[in-house]
């Protein structure tokens, strides 16, 4: 293994390990939801306090997302906004770098 | 990592908010003088902050049957140390619960303290500890990630097993409850996040090592060997 590139193939190999893991689990949990850690956490929040989920009222009004899809769509612009950056910052350095060879 | 708007009593989301506020203070007091001081920490600081972003938005699944998100935090705290890497957090925590509804106002605290403050000083912690031993830079990086990220949640469990004790066993069983929750769902999480937050350290010391030897994130040696053998 070429030591030079190590790290990536570690990478891509933790990757689908990752991926793996996950059809293999997905396989045999055939109940398991996928639900949001957040939400389990808030269902046993409620449980512990012998209420129920709806009692929770947010002490700060709040917006939220009408659906799923406009949530996804926030979601996928936080990446976005974080790819921008990255990507831009990582296109000036190269550029940076091949100027000062 | 969320805990959701309206989870915390008030007194709880009070007593962190208070913890976090000169946490973030401190942080912008240091982020202020690092920007003037060092022009080129600017686009570090894009990178280590748009990691934040990325890695904070995706939902992956876990062996658990639920999902849940990596932090991004630790590549932040090796380059900056903890409390900008707060400052940062804040911000995206920010917009996850005025827009996404993930998290809340008043229990904003109580994240900024898991995901922005607890988690990278662990991270923070690690990286520092093994900074100048012999082990391999990578590998430090790694594990500052991976324990950047899962203290966060261990932190969450915390948060909510104050509030919440259990009638039988107290503080502990639901510490215990919570931590199988959020932390056993993280662990595989925190390592490929660990291993992709390594691999990016890699390309900016290829890229740019001035900047990582000037703002002293590892010993000069370490980062020349690593830049000269790429």
């Amino acid at each position: 293994m070429s030591p030079r590139y190590r790290l990536e193939i570690l990478a891509l190999v933790a990757i689908l390990c990752f991926c793996g893991l996950f059809l293999f689990t997905s396989s045999i949990m055939g109940d398991a939801e996928y639900a949001g850690s957040d939400t389990v956490g808030s269902s046993k929040v409620a449980e512990l306090a012998g209420l129920s989920e709806e009692d929770f009222q947010p002490l700060v009004p709040q917006w939220e997302p009408p659906s799923g899809e406009i949530e996804s769509c926030l979601f996928a612009l936080q990446a976005a906004i974080g790819g921008i950056f990255v990507g831009w910052v990582f296109g000036y350095w190269k550029g940076q770098k091949n100027r000062s060879i | 990592m969320h805990i959701m708007e309206g989870f915390l009593p008030l007194h709880w989301a009070v007593i962190w908010w208070i913890l976090a506020i000169p946490c973030l203070i401190f942080g912008i007091i240091q982020l202020k003088k690092i920007l003037a001081s060092d022009r080129e920490a600017l686009p570090l600081l894009g990178v280590t902050g748009g990691f934040i972003f990325i890695l904070s938005s995706l939902k992956l699944p876990s062996v658990t049957g639920s999902c849940s998100h990596p932090t991004g935090t630790g590549l932040s705290a090796v380059c900056f140390g903890p409390w900008i890497t707060s400052v940062i957090c804040a911000i995206v925590l920010l917009f996850q619960s005025l827009f996404l509804a993930h998290g809340g106002l008043s229990v904003l605290g109580a994240n900024i303290v898991s995901m922005g403050i607890v988690g990278p000083l662990a991270g923070w912690g690690i990286y520092r500890a093994l900074r100048d031993t012999g082990v391999n830079m990578y590998f430090t990086v790694f594990l500052a990630c991976a324990i950047a990220d899962l203290c966060t949640y261990i932190v969450t469990s915390l948060e909510l097993a104050l509030a919440y004790p259990a009638e039988v066993g107290g503080f502990l069983s639901s510490f215990a409850l919570f931590m199988g929750i959020f932390a056993i769902t993280q662990i595989p999480l925190a390592i490929v996040e660990g291993i992709v937050l390594a691999l990016v350290f890699k390309y900016i010391v290829q890229l740019r090592p001035e900047i990582l030897i000037r703002l002293n994130v590892f010993p000069d040696e370490k980062i020349r060997a690593a830049g000269s053998d790429a």
